[in-house]
């Protein structure tokens, strides 16, 4: 069950970091090309910087269970037994709490958005601002997950995705 | 009291192991409660840090280095470097090294370099009759001329903290790079010397030239990102994405290495990379935000002025605290966490921000290779497969030669800003 929902939700973080980094190539491939043959679209820097914020509210969750989220691990890792799997425990329990107490004031920033556009595309800022939210739910679920996983003993620290499942 | 509880919380989260990036939210929303100041804040200086122009570059920059790492490049590159320098005493060391010098213009990684040069490299001078512990050890040191070789990602990053552009920083690196893999070049051959390691036969101008029009198509990547930062035909990012669109036609058309069936897993692995960077430097904008507001980076300054105004006294200080942060912490979030305070330090002294911002990546590049935390040292003893202890014994020479270049680079500016006023004056 445990690792069936750390394949799902890893292969759908994967496939969401996946689509921002092709939108963020497009647009930037679409300013250059424009440029080379005329003029590039006005909209393109601000796409691409929207998509660099969406990339990283879909990877960061993964990036946890990775280990590209890097800790100093020379003290926790150096303990007796069972110590440094208790700590990591203690570490996604803390990203956990810290990610849903943000979320409230993330909801907030979100509704702050309604009030604007982005100049360029024209778009509602608080689909931008929804960026800031996802990334703190997706380190949350993640938190959770990972002490879930940890408590199991389950072996996450290879990426999963859901074709190698 | 507020500040107190922000360092707490910050130094208890480093030392139970829990996520620097976590860490820094962690500590800054204790400080935020103590205060009475509004949660809200946090997202809203999460967004702004990440929303940099400069930061952009960054996703790209990972792809185009893991498009060529996967894409062929390392047996074309060790060839080449081993026609130019293999037949001198200890020839494959000094094929580790160069081959590591022109890996770095590539991509810019040191565990990249380490995971790929060392895994050709270290079981062919074994083969060879090189030490296990040497052959570890040198490509462990030499893999960290990588991000200091442009392009690399600390030096964009320290671009964004410091507002100075990215070609001044890649360019600003260039001189010290070169200067680390020759001292290593050097340490390497009088290490050889006196051990009577083996050397290879001098295989011809004709093999040089057959070599350099394998390795081309790589080699030429560093150009191009240099041609297009420089030029200034193209911002960061754009120059980023079209090394990774160039790096992929490469690999997957000119080399046909790179399995296309690959390719979106390489993407997604480096968006994954580029995430936990962005979300690093995220939330420490916030801790930032802190330590600006409270003046604190003022109140460092304040007090080492206090001890001592001498210039070369706090350089060797700050090179010491960086050389220390650096044996436990990871590169990129040492920079983050370090840079505006001591910058205020180094500018306070007269330093100029683009000679400080060089100096404190190649002392932060040192920590890579330095024992308990240096992960360049447990890619290549695990490669080599033997404990920690011999590679750290083994690497101790050329940690030597690395630090007298980081005293050179810290004393003589020129080193580090002589290239880029020149180009981009």
């Amino acid at each position: 069950m445990l690792r069936r929902l750390n394949s799902f939700m890893t292969g759908l973080c994967r496939a969401g970091a996946l689509t921002a980094f092709a939108v963020l190539i497009f647009a930037v491939l679409l300013q250059v090309v424009g440029r080379t043959i005329g003029t590039s679209p006005v909209w393109t820097e601000e796409l691409t910087r929207f998509a660099l914020i969406y990339l990283t509210a879909f990877g960061v969750g993964v990036a946890l269970l990775t280990g590209d989220l890097v800790n100093v691990d020379a003290f926790c890792d150096a303990l007796p037994g069972e110590w440094p799997r208790y700590l990591r425990m203690f570490a996604s329990a803390a990203t956990a709490v810290l990610c849903l107490a943000l979320l409230p004031g993330a909801g907030k920033y979100v509704k702050i958005g309604m009030l604007q556009n982005s100049p360029a595309m024209a778009m509602p800022m608080e689909f931008i601002h929804f960026s800031v939210w996802l990334l703190l739910a997706m380190l949350a679920a993640f938190g959770i997950l990972r002490f879930c996983l940890d408590w199991a003993r389950i072996d996450y620290r290879r990426p999963m995705t859901g074709e190698e499942e | 009291m507020e500040v107190a509880v922000l360092f707490a919380v910050f130094i208890a989260g480093l030392f139970i192991g829990i996520p620097v990036t976590i860490t820094l939210g962690l500590s800054s929303m204790a400080y935020l409660l103590f205060s009475d100041i509004p949660l809200v804040v946090m997202p809203q200086k999460i967004y702004a840090g990440i929303d940099v122009f400069v930061l952009l570059s960054i996703p790209g920059f990972i792809l185009a280095g893991n498009l060529m790492n996967n894409g062929g490049i390392t047996e074309r590159i060790i060839r080449f470097a081993n026609a130019l320098v293999g037949w001198i005493r200890g020839g494959l060391g000094l094929t580790n090294i160069g081959a590591s010098m022109l890996f770095g213009g590539i991509t810019g990684t040191a565990v990249a370099d380490a995971a790929s040069i060392g895994g050709v490299m270290i079981p062919g001078m074994k083969k060879a009759g090189y030490p296990a512990d040497f052959s570890a050890a040198v490509t462990a040191a030499s893999s960290t001329v990588g991000p200091i070789i442009p392009p690399s990602v600390p030096m964009i990053i320290v671009g964004a903290l410091s507002g100075i552009s990215v070609g001044k920083m890649f360019l600003a690196g260039a001189v010290p790079g070169i200067l680390m893999g020759v001292g290593m070049m050097v340490t390497c051959y009088v290490v050889s010397v006196r051990r009577n390691f083996p050397k290879q036969e001098w295989q011809g101008v004709g093999e040089i030239g057959r070599a350099f029009g394998g390795a081309f198509w790589a080699l030429a990547m560093t150009g191009i990102i240099l041609y297009g930062l420089l030029s200034g035909i193209a911002t960061p990012t754009e120059t980023a994405i079209v090394a990774s669109v160039y790096a992929f036609i490469v690999g997957a058309f000119v080399y046909r290495e790179l399995p296309l069936r690959l390719v979106p897993k390489i993407v997604t692995d480096s968006a994954v990379s580029a995430a936990a960077i962005l979300a690093l430097v995220g939330f420490a904008n916030v801790f930032g935000w802190i330590l600006v507001s409270e003046r604190i980076p003022q109140a460092i300054a304040d007090g080492v002025l206090s001890i001592t105004d001498n210039p070369i006294l706090v350089i060797l200080m700050i090179n010491i605290l960086l050389l220390f942060i650096g044996m436990f912490m990871e590169t990129i979030a040492a920079l983050i966490i370090l840079f505006v305070p001591l910058l205020s330090l180094a500018t306070a002294v007269g330093v100029d921000p683009l000679h400080f911002a060089t100096f404190a990546v190649l002392n932060l590049m040192i920590g890579l290779t330095t024992p308990p935390v240096g992960v360049c040292l447990f890619v290549c003893a695990g490669i080599a497969k033997l404990p920690l202890t011999p590679v750290v014994r083994a690497i101790f020479p050329f940690l030597l030669s690395n630090l007298i270049v980081l005293l050179m680079v810290s004393y003589i500016p020129a080193l580090a800003t002589w290239l880029p006023t020149q180009i981009l004056p």
